[in-house]
């Protein structure tokens, strides 16, 4: 079965598009921690939030293209009143009690979304301009599952410019290194982190609206992904968009081939490649140097 | 908190005092919520160790109360054991799972450690979900509890059951207060407070955070342990990374380092967890019924709540008052 090039190549495409949906989620949250040291155990709950604004979207304009732009807009709106009302008051306080606040914030959003959705299980129809299926190297393969793959390289050219070529790049590239030394420069580290974090938020809720036409969107979508992009951002070493892109590759890959071919161990594998690259390297794949 | 503690014995002896009053005149539905309270304080405490006097933040705690719990179903179920040798084993399982997982995790600090302890749990709940030997998803039932018959009781009475795992857990506190109060514990306080001091002085300090995760883990795995045979059966729930957090916010809430703290953050979650999902509880102060099934969002504001305003907790609170009192 593991040689036959069909099932290869199958099962290599789906890797892919589960790793560019990781990648979509790990890439704002690997930054933010890069630069603040502070990660959002929320962020799984944004991505559900992204999936239901899209049905909700959905519902009221009849096209999956204004969900995709609505969506995560919402999204980055919803990070946004949150960096604002939590997330500034408590820069100084240790990482556990920020861990902790976000931790608080996923029995919210968990709750709040089966108010105002309620519980049962939702899908949207896949567009119609994607909803059929070519034919990859003889195999037939979904269009749509193809544009996640388009959609999460054309993410990952855009980042990799905006962070090497403009000003804000520049800062965040710098604040990851280090942070206080910027701040000394006169640059307001604040307002690049709040901009990074309001990207990730809104990267986030495309990876939602991206996969909700695939995967079902139920309260509770967001924990196993959740766990998923953290391991990313361990395996890959926050801070860097490379340490993002191996990450999610790795695991994506990783994941899906380990479903079919030992599914009884279910993600045992991820998890014990996670505590395989700790133990050699642990500060991940490609961490960035930590100057303060 | 860490260092002089005064206060620990009057709180131990008034929470002592406030079981026993409750379990005196309970009824049925008390001795429950008292067993559960008993237990869940069992391991916040164990927590409290690794979190509040070695400085190692776990959210994945979970792991060794569902390893306990799995291993006492295996014992007493499949192999026949009775269930005090099943409890014994339940012990050794779970700490051998930390003396395991400790190898790894103790290797990384700070927020990386948060995030590899919850991939250690759920790599734990993700491997039950899946493991047909042990019911996958649906757990296994038929968890015994111990025969008491030898000294004329009956531990399927909750009366009987709450009144054991309440001096369970009084014992539990008596060890770590023994522990925390050796060498071994100040060593422990020492590498919260300054790891490259210690580590320059000669220390081998992996050595005894690995010593301090396992003690936890098999107290966690006792704990375990007494909840199978609480509810008589196990599921994969057990272990899920919400366990984990909650039970760190018990720490959190009731103040960390003191043990007492947690076993009184224990006492107010558990009671929480109760209150908020009972419909009697929202009718009583005059708010719509139907919140009772939406608990778990006025307990995600609760929890922000505390963490943003309880700096120190319940019983870092009452320290500071105290000694505010005392002064004038």
């Amino acid at each position: 079965m593991l040689l036959d090039p069909g099932f290869l190549i199958v099962q290599t495409l789906n890797g892919l598009q589960l790793s560019m949906l990781l990648f979509l989620l790990s890439i704002g949250l690997s930054v933010v921690f890069g630069m603040m040291n502070f990660i959002n155990l929320a962020h799984g709950t944004l991505y559900m939030v992204g999936a239901y604004l899209a049905l909700s979207s959905v519902r009221w304009f009849d096209s999956y293209w204004v969900a995709l732009v609505l969506a995560p807009l919402g999204v980055a709106l919803i990070g946004a009143v949150f960096y604002a009302v939590l997330l500034r008051h408590m820069q100084r306080q240790s990482p556990m009690r920020q861990v902790l606040v976000t931790f608080g914030l996923i029995f919210v959003g968990f709750d709040a979304v089966r108010m105002v959705w309620g519980a049962l299980p939702h899908t949207i129809p896949i567009p119609a301009a994607l909803d059929g299926s070519v034919t990859v190297f003889g195999e037939i393969y979904p269009t749509y599952r193809l544009f996640i793959i388009a959609l999460g390289v054309t993410v990952l050219i855009a980042l990799h410019f905006g962070l090497e070529r403009t000003r804000l790049g520049a800062v965040v590239r710098a604040g990851v290194d280090d942070r206080r030394m910027v701040a000394a420069l006169g640059i307001d580290v604040e307002r690049a982190f709040f901009l990074v974090f309001c990207l990730g938020c809104w990267l986030a809720g495309l990876a939602g609206v991206v996969s909700a036409p695939v995967f079902s969107i139920f309260p509770g979508m967001d924990m196993s992904i959740l766990i998923l992009t953290l391991i990313v951002v361990v395996v890959g070493g926050p801070g860097s968009l490379k340490g993002a892109v191996v990450g999610s590759f790795v695991i994506g890959m990783v994941d899906t081939y380990g479903q079919v071919l030992a599914p009884e161990l279910a993600r045992v594998t991820i998890y014990a490649l996670m505590a395989a690259v700790l133990l050699v390297r642990p500060q991940g794949l490609f961490p960035v140097s930590q100057a303060h | 908190m860490i260092g002089r503690d005064p206060l620990h014995l009057p709180v131990a002896a008034a929470l002592v005092i406030a079981a026993g009053v409750a379990w005196y005149g309970g009824d049925f539905f008390r001795h429950e919520v008292l067993a559960e309270i008993a237990i869940y304080a069992i391991l916040a405490m164990s927590l409290d160790l690794l979190v509040g006097y070695a400085g190692l933040v776990s959210l994945g705690h979970a792991a060794f109360f569902a390893a306990g719990a799995y291993a006492t179903a295996a014992c007493t179920v499949f192999f026949g054991w009775p269930v005090s040798a099943a409890t014994v084993a339940a012990v050794g399982c779970a700490a051998a799972l930390a003396a395991v997982a400790g190898v790894f995790v103790i290797r990384v600090s700070g927020v990386f450690f948060i995030m590899i302890t919850l991939a250690l749990g759920q790599m734990v709940y993700a491997y039950f979900f899946k493991a047909s030997e042990f019911g996958k998803d649906d757990g296994m039932a038929g968890i015994p509890r111990p025969d008491l018959s030898m000294i004329g009781l009956d531990a399927t009475d909750p009366q009987v059951f709450s009144a054991l795992t309440l001096i369970a857990a009084f014992g539990v506190w008596a060890l770590l207060r023994t522990v925390v109060g050796s060498p071994f514990g100040a060593m422990l306080v020492a590498i919260h407070r300054n790891e490259s001091r210690v580590r320059a002085l000669g220390c081998p300090v992996p050595r005894y955070k690995l010593a301090a995760f396992v003690l936890a883990g098999a107290i966690g795995g006792f704990a375990g342990s007494l909840i199978a045979q609480h509810s008589g059966f196990v599921s994969p729930d057990l272990g899920f990374w919400t366990v984990s957090g909650e039970v760190l916010i018990m720490v959190i809430i009731g103040g960390m380092g003191s043990l007492v703290g947690a076993a009184l953050g224990a006492v107010v979650m558990v009671l929480l967890r109760h209150e908020l999902s009972h419909r009697a509880f929202w009718e009583a102060i005059g708010l719509p019924a139907d919140l009772a099934s939406y608990w778990q969002f006025v307990m995600g504001l609760i929890f922000i709540a505390i963490v943003l305003l309880a700096g120190d907790g319940l019983y870092g609170r009452l320290l500071t008052t105290w000694r505010r009192l005392r002064r004038s």
